[in-house]
């Protein structure tokens, strides 16, 4: 009995402090909780942004994953100068000197913890940098947060209470998108803020091409039409809140000021809402945080003449299809930074005819100069070391856009295709080149394995640029050619409703950009659309007038049933 | 652990946890009286495996598949239904009501439904006779078979019996597949880096200046580049490539590239250069080495 009793005693004793337990803990995650929310909150002290002072253990644990991950651009001393660094523009971050460009805090301070912590969590768009979520746990991202801001920043200390302040941002209340933000911000952009001067009156970062960065090397104004590679995207390109942020606090070690000052937290919002305006909305592919590509072409069947002018309403009815493009980096000379990442197309035929327009941002006007065509032939590809790419200056060559179709893509069995590097020794393509001289060539290519371009122009040179236009940091170009040539061993030859392997190419005369130093997609096909056939209108209408009648007939059976069954 | 990438896993998992959840609620419903009858039942079936198919599994199923599964489906629910007599008269008795239209309700839903029937019929006829030109199906083999041996800058290489001449400790004795994993945590920038470590720093450096543009600086196939390419790049870290093969495959496939594969592989698919046209051997072995120091795998042997 007594052995029960204190049995008893001894589970009582348990489940009371099981129960106060629970309580305590309860009210430390509530009192945390708390704490954690009045952080969260922008205080009017400058140092409610200061991270706290990371553990050494999570330091030792960010180290072991700093020199598996992040060594190889970021530098054994995260001076930003890894083995990748030299092959890469924008160059990977320079700790040193505790300069972050993405923050909440405000111009020349150093950032939160969490702006490190997102930075690694979402990467930046249009660099090297990718997304290490769902690579790296939360824990392994703040662990490799907490080893840079106390081993790599050097210059500067986190923990410094008397020369560091952290200001973080307000952003007040959000002004919602609507027609009359986005005039009001588009006269901020023009007027008050001044951000054509840098950014180029269409927004296209063509308005100052001659800046640095804090470490001397070249930068460009963001192009803002291409919000997927805003660096502060947070992979959510088209949300208004990153632009917000990144006007009201500068990107610290590069000519991007803090508009905290000179403009109002709505003016802000206005001019944000604007910026996310320019940027072309489509399907987002959320691996790529790049628009996601179709990788059929369509050309429309269009009556009569072709317009000549991508303005004419004919044109603006198609939708721009958007190619991605990489660098070419896998024949030398290769183009470890290209400058030209995407190119927008639409097509249109009429039977006789095919046409090509195409659009392009481009920051430089270029055409070739007489010495560039001198250098061509000793252009060297690999950054010599210490030689940064990022500093690198050429010679200018030609701006170029071209396309690519197997030259007899009919004799093909699919998916066969030649090589997409302009073509191969068995199975040639027709490649078809405007360049910014006014040159518009169409050339046979045999490929170019062990960085032998052997690309000769064809006999028949029916290819035809009927526009060009260099205009606010965009290029726009229409090239036409009958569907149909004599030359059926060089030319391609179009059918309507096939599959023609289709590749696209760029080049940026002042990136160094010609021959085989471009921007490459893969192979796409284009497809001919037919007109839609009448039968697509016949047959519907018999099948419905057939449906209505075995209808009619089931019901009058039906009914027919019905007495009978009373 | 959720393996990324691997579909096979992801799908089956799907289908069954959704399949369970469904016998469970279904035995619940009938053990408070509630039972879904037949003919709801049936359909709720076709339309909850179109919704998975169609908006939940990715990548997307082709529309050939589609066809092919949701006959596959319909046919299954029938032969369900129809394998009682009791069933069958279950499921066929709110359609004989409907089209007698026994009560003013059931007049309404046939009045509805003969019309809504003979559009949607329109539709689909129309649907179907429009041409569309969505991306062809092309199916590859992702890891063709290799040749026996591969002549890289004049080195011939006996795939079965070639060893990696990197793969050696500190001391420089060679170093057994399965032994390296001391590694994987260590610091290959650390100075007394010696043998295996040291060549992973130098196989990194390489990497780092060559192949993450469109590998990705995680070897997970998402480069800055990978977003114009289809199909994507190699994710190395999916248990599905490098991890399944031998490093004197990696070895042929680094030295190849896309125009040394056989035709089955489709060489044309590929925007991978035959390396041999820009690193030595040797870089070709570090590199390779580093993939499976930074993946974490161990590479496949030949016995």
């Amino acid at each position: 009995m007594d052995k029960i009793l204190s049995g008893f005693n001894k589970t009582r004793a348990v489940v009371v402090g099981v129960v106060a337990f629970a309580f305590i803990a309860a009210g430390t995650v509530v009192l945390t909780m708390a704490e954690t929310k009045k952080e969260e909150k922008p205080a009017a002290a400058a140092s409610a942004g200061r991270p706290a002072k990371p553990s050494q253990a999570d330091v030792d644990a960010g180290k072991q994953i700093y020199f598996k991950k992040c060594v190889w651009c970021h530098g054994p001393e995260g001076a930003g100068d890894g083995p990748g660094a030299d092959r890469l523009w924008p160059r990977p971050r320079n700790f040193n000197q505790g300069t972050f460009k993405i923050r909440h805090t405000g111009s020349g301070e150093l950032p939160m913890e969490n702006d490190l912590f997102l930075t690694v969590t979402h990467g930046l768009p249009g660099s090297a940098m990718p997304p290490w979520n769902g690579i790296l746990t939360d824990q392994q991202r703040h662990q490799v947060v907490s080893f840079v801001m106390t081993n790599l920043v050097k210059e500067r200390n986190f923990q410094d209470m008397e020369n560091e302040e952290f200001h973080v941002i307000d952003y007040g209340k959000q002004v919602a998108s609507s027609e009359d933000s986005i005039k009001k911000g588009k006269d901020v952009f023009m007027n008050k803020g001044k951000c054509v001067e840098c950014h180029g009156a269409e927004g296209r970062g063509d308005g100052n091409k001659t800046q640095k960065d804090e470490w001397g090397f070249p930068i460009f104004p963001a192009d803002l039409h291409k919000c997927w590679n805003f660096r502060g995207n947070r992979e959510d390109p088209y949300n208004p809140k990153n632009v917000f942020r990144e006007v009201s606090t500068g990107l610290n070690g590069t000519p991007m000021p803090s508009f905290a000052d000179v403009l109002t937290p709505d003016q802000r919002w206005d001019v944000a809402n604007f910026v996310i305006s320019l940027c072309p909305k489509r399907k987002i592919d959320p691996l790529t945080a790049h628009p996601a590509a179709q990788f059929v072409v369509k050309s429309h069947f269009v009556t009569g003449e072709i317009p000549k002018s991508p303005d004419d309403p004919m044109w603006q009815n198609f939708e721009n299809q958007y190619i991605g493009l990489a660098g070419q980096i896998i024949h030398k000379p290769r183009n470890f930074v290209r400058l030209v990442d995407e190119v927008w197309v639409k097509s249109a035929f009429n039977g006789k005819e095919i046409a090509w327009a195409f659009e392009w941002d481009d920051r430089i006007k270029s055409v070739a100069t007489p010495e560039a065509m001198a250098q061509e032939a000793s252009f060297e590809e690999t950054p010599p070391a210490g030689q940064p790419i990022a500093s690198r200056e050429y010679p200018m060559f030609n701006d170029g856009v071209a396309i690519q179709f197997p030259a007899k893509w009919q004799n093909l069995t699919p998916p066969e295709k030649p090589r997409f590097v302009f073509g191969d020794v068995k199975n040639a393509v027709d490649l078809w080149k405007w360049e910014s001289d006014g040159t518009v060539k169409a050339y046979i290519g045999h490929g170019a394995m062990g960085g032998d371009l052997k690309l000769e122009p064809t006999a028949n040179q029916d290819v035809k640029a009927v526009f060009s236009e260099y205009k606010d940091g965009r290029w726009r170009v229409i090239l036409t050619r009958v569907m149909t040539t004599g030359d059926k061993d060089n030319d391609v030859q179009f059918e309507m409703g096939k599959y023609i392997p289709t590749v696209f190419f760029a080049w940026d005369g002042n990136n160094g950009d010609h021959g085989l130093k471009s921007s490459i997609s893969t192979w796409y096909y284009t497809i001919l659309e037919p007109p839609i056939p009448t039968k697509a209108y016949i047959y519907p209408f018999v099948a419905v007038i057939l449906a209505f009648g075995l209808e009619g007939w089931i019901i009058r059976k039906a009914n027919a049933a019905k007495p009978q069954r009373k | 652990m959720w393996i990324e990438g691997y579909k096979p896993i992801e799908l089956l998992l799907i289908l069954t946890i959704t399949t369970f959840i469904y016998i469970g609620v279904n035995y619940l419903l009938q053990k408070i009286g509630k039972r879904i009858p037949t003919f709801p039942q049936a359909i709720l079936i076709w339309l909850g495996t179109y919704f998975i198919f169609k908006y939940v599994l990715t990548p997307p199923i082709p529309s050939a598949l589609m066809y092919t599964y949701m006959g596959l489906v319909t046919l299954v629910v029938f032969l369900f239904i129809s394998s009682t007599e009791k069933g069958w008269t279950e499921f066929k008795r709110p359609i004989l009501n409907t089209v007698m239209a026994v009560t003013p309700i059931y007049k309404g839903v046939r009045t509805v439904s003969f019309v809504v029937l003979p559009l949607l019929i329109g539709y689909g006829t129309y649907d179907f006779n429009v041409p569309k030109f969505d991306e062809p199906i092309e199916l590859r083999t992702v890891h063709p078979a290799p040749p026996a041996s591969v002549t890289v800058r004049g080195t011939n290489f006996t795939l079965q019996t070639a060893r990696n001449p990197y793969r050696v400790d500190e001391k420089g004795d060679y170093l057994p597949v399965g032994k390296e994993d001391k590694y994987f945590k260590q610091n290959p920038f650390s100075p007394d880096a010696k043998g295996y470590l040291l060549y992973v720093r130098e196989g990194g450096s390489i990497f780092f200046q060559n192949c993450h543009f469109c590998h990705g600086d995680n070897l997970n196939g998402r480069g800055m580049f990978a977003f114009a390419f289809n199909p994507i790049p190699a994710n190395f870290s999916d248990p599905g490539t490098i991890a399944q093969l031998q490093e004197t495959f990696v070895f042929w496939r680094i030295s190849k590239g896309g125009p040394g594969l056989p035709r089955e592989g489709f060489p044309w698919a590929s925007a991978m250069p035959p390396w041999e046209e820009h690193l030595t051997t040797d870089e070709i072995w570090k590199v390779n080495m580093f993939e499976y120091w930074h993946t974490e795998f161990f590479p496949r042997t030949w016995d």
